[in-house]
């Protein structure tokens, strides 16, 4: 019964990216392979973090501290600013056209994430006899990730583009900022609201589809204009 | 070129990967090293004492458990195992899992040491209902307070896992989802009877002036190990660290008296402590039976007498257990006489005489000294209880206190000087004073050493044991000519048998049951549903979008 409870936990991560997949019209673009070069970029840009931070950050073990240290995270989160210089060299280096290109980062970003983050965890986690939430929880957690890093994608796309109505860039830079240091900020909020891990799942979910909306409406607007259908 | 690379993956894909994936998959899955079972929740757990004594098989008969967790009122079959306090566990209740349910953890008090009067019966009472009862064929398992525990006790005890019929299809149809339950995992392998059981009896002796073989000889017994429920939680205080300790104390003093060549009375001393004492005292069994039956010659002879000691520091009484009431004359009566004396003129200590006959016919023996008025040397045993059938002889209970090092020192400080009387046939004189008197310091050690740790005879009975070792060294710093015999059962017809598995490590896994992963199945495909919806109507969504964009740039 449990590795059927680990079959679950794996349709629940991975079906979502199938369907954006095969349905926002990238299969028909072949553009799977593609995708796998994003995620190649991905597992790069991870690599050069992992040094940065381990060259930085070399306290990081001390876990067991009580409180939340703002300033040592924010100079961590900042770090998550190489994933922006990620995606745009994913962006400039892959050949798309019209939404393929954005898609095609943003699915290919998301799923070499989910891939290395997620299947060893559930492998080990899920697959156990105890039963946690947990499980659930970050299945449908890594759904998010899939809205967000295609947002993010899109955020860095117009942000490369010269054509963008200038009283628009000071809020794609704002936003870009913010995908940066999100998880930053939620991780303050929740602890500060003391929510639970369903609530912050919540938390997640809404803001993340808020942004998305907000990305989607630019974006439309641009797309309209230079003439990407 | 990256199409053609692209077409050729494509390629590869729909045909012969998807073959290889139906293959490789299950292998990997099935030669996967990582451990299904990694325990949220893990607790040491002692196993009830398994024993066979004379071909009886007594206590619990299994060790390994994998089952459901239900409290004392939820459960149902053998297929559950019941987790329960000790205090809330009745003897009758006891009586009915043993023989149907699949097993039983029974968690002790929060405070071992701080238990009401009330409590304390309770648990012996419990105690002798596993123990002397029939033998369980259930694993029977004893834990030790702790918090996490204690929220599983609570969540068994309120879950709505009952396999009573609930009000209506859908109410059980959301019992069954909802509830969440708990599997029991014991991991250990069934218990086998050991092979390599060697219980050491140790021998000392103080020889006085005079031809040694026509003295007469005391002889001062007393068994070192403990008993209990389970065997690693009978540390055994009273029962018998008391003993031993007065022992080894008694060994010091006299070895004093003996090593001055005036004060070396006329009588030999021999000092015993016999293993396996609470299985029926097959320790001094087979010493004695080395002695009198065995061809060399024994260091203890017709004209001698036995003092054993049991027990002696649960309270200020001292009863004096003989299987035949002494004559005046005898040794026996002397000494009696002697410890009455001596305890009048320390006072607050009451010695009484307690005269009962052997009784073949039950299954085990009253007292240490019934071994040796069998063999017809005059005997008997100190103890401070006044009944053989006292279940703290017997108890997990049984541990240190801090008031019993008191009693011990007084018991101690009359049997000395009575003993030392008789010996010298002094009266009215103290013998033991100044700078030769009874050390509470030295009994304290020896108490505090012997009562922390388990001393079933199972745990004590391999070749090299450190408490063996520990007490042999202890005696030949007093006595000469100390010996350890190890007593191994025979081989076809043992009298006594041991178990391994004595104690295991206990994994609790939270656990859901099946319908709820069905159920699981049933949200998630629903979920995925809207997904699938969501993605294929992005369009409209994007529509929407541009044409929001388009009104705001127009306006």
């Amino acid at each position: 019964m449990t590795l059927y409870h680990f079959g679950n936990c794996l349709a629940l991560v991975y079906v979502p990216y199938y369907l954006t997949y095969k349905y926002s019209g990238l299969s028909e673009y072949g553009a799977f392979w593609k995708c796998i070069q994003a995620g190649g970029i991905y597992i790069f840009t991870q690599l050069v973090k992992m040094l940065a931070l381990a060259t930085f950050f070399p306290t990081a073990d001390s876990v067991g501290q009580e409180g939340f240290d703002i300033v040592g995270e924010f100079l961590k989160s900042t770090i998550d600013l190489a994933d922006l210089v990620g995606i745009l060299l994913v962006l400039n280096g892959i050949p798309g056209k019209g939404h393929a290109k954005v898609l095609t980062a943003g699915i290919g970003w998301a799923g070499a994430e989910v891939l290395l983050t997620r299947f060893l965890l559930l492998w080990v986690g899920a697959r156990g006899a105890e039963f946690d939430w947990k499980y659930i929880q970050k299945s449908l957690e890594s759904n998010i990730s899939l809205v967000q890093h295609i947002t993010t994608a899109t955020l860095v796309w117009l942000w490369s583009r010269h054509d963008l109505r200038r009283g628009l860039v000071p809020v794609v830079v704002s936003m870009l900022l913010l995908t940066v240091y999100r998880s930053l900020i939620l991780d303050f909020l929740s602890s500060l609201l003391l929510a639970g891990p369903w609530s912050s799942l919540f938390i997640k979910a809404v803001t993340t589809l808020f942004m998305g909306a907000t990305t989607l409406h630019m974006y439309a607007g641009l797309a309209q204009s230079i003439g990407i259908f | 070129m990256w199409l053609e690379e692209c077409d050729s993956f494509a390629e590869l894909c729909r045909g012969y990967l998807p073959y290889y994936l139906l293959i490789v998959l299950p292998i990997f899955i099935i030669i996967s090293p990582a451990n299904p079972v990694a325990a949220s929740h893990e607790f040491p757990v002692y196993r009830m004492h398994q024993y066979d004594l004379h071909g009886v098989p007594h206590g619990c008969r299994s060790s390994p458990v994998s089952l459901e967790a239900r409290s004392l009122t939820g459960w149902s079959t053998s297929r559950h195992c019941i987790i329960t306090r000790a205090l809330d566990l009745a003897p009758d209740s006891f009586y009915s899992i043993r023989s149907k349910a699949g097993a039983l953890v029974v968690v002790l008090p929060e405070k071992m040491h701080a238990l009401s009067e009330e409590e304390r019966q309770h648990i012996m009472a419990l105690e002798e209902a596993m123990l002397l009862g029939p033998e369980s064929p259930i694993p029977v398992y004893f834990a030790p307070w702790t918090p996490d525990l204690q929220l599983i006790l609570d969540d068994v005890s309120s879950s709505f896992l009952t396999d009573e019929k609930a009000g209506s299809a859908a109410e059980a149809m959301f019992n069954s989802v909802s509830a969440s339950g708990y599997q029991v995992v014991v991991a250990t392998s069934q218990a086998v009877a050991r092979t390599d059981v060697k219980v050491a009896t140790l021998q000392g002796k103080l020889s006085g002036t005079g031809q040694e073989e026509k003295l007469p000889t005391i002889a001062i017994v007393a068994h070192y190990d403990s008993a209990g429920v389970a065997p690693e939680l009978s540390f055994g205080a009273d029962s018998n660290a008391s003993g031993v300790s007065m022992l080894l104390e008694l060994a010091r003093l006299f070895s004093a008296l003996y090593s001055v060549g005036r004060s070396r009375p006329r009588q030999n001393l021999v000092f015993i402590l016999t293993g396996a004492g609470k299985l029926n005292y097959q320790g001094s069994k087979k010493w004695l039976e080395d002695q009198l039956d065995g061809l060399e010659g024994s260091i203890i002879q017709d004209a001698s007498y036995v003092i054993c000691l049991d027990s002696v520091s649960s309270s200020n009484n001292l009863y004096v257990h003989v299987s035949k009431p002494p004559k005046e004359n005898s040794p026996g009566g002397l000494f009696y006489k002697e410890l009455k004396a001596v305890s009048d003129a320390i006072g607050g200590i009451n010695v009484e005489g307690v005269h009962k006959k052997i009784n073949l016919a039950e299954e085990t023996l009253a007292w240490e000294h019934e071994r040796y008025s069998i063999r017809r040397l005059p005997a008997a045993t100190i103890s401070s209880l006044k009944s053989h059938k006292d279940p703290a002889r017997a108890s997990i209970l049984d541990m240190r206190q801090d008031d019993q090092i008191d009693r011990l020192h007084t018991n101690t400080k009359i049997v000395a000087e009575a003993l030392a009387r008789h010996i010298y046939n002094l009266s009215s004189s103290q013998i033991f004073a100044d700078s030769l008197s009874v050390s509470k310091d030295a009994l304290l050690l020896w108490q505090e050493y012997l009562s922390n740790q388990p001393r079933a005879a199972p745990l004590l009975a391999d070749k090299q044991n450190p408490l063996v070792t520990t007490l042999k060294e202890a005696m030949s710093r007093y006595l000469g000519d100390v010996k350890v015999t190890l007593h191994t059962p025979d081989k076809r017809d043992p009298e006594f048998v041991f178990y391994d598995v004595t104690k295991a490590t206990l994994n609790v896994y939270s656990v859901k049951p099946a319908v709820f992963d069905l159920f699981l199945t049933f949200a998630i495909v629903l979920y995925l549903g809207i997904v699938y919806l969501v993605v294929h109507n992005f369009t409209h969504a994007y529509n929407l979008a541009t044409s929001l964009s388009v009104k705001s740039k127009t306006s």
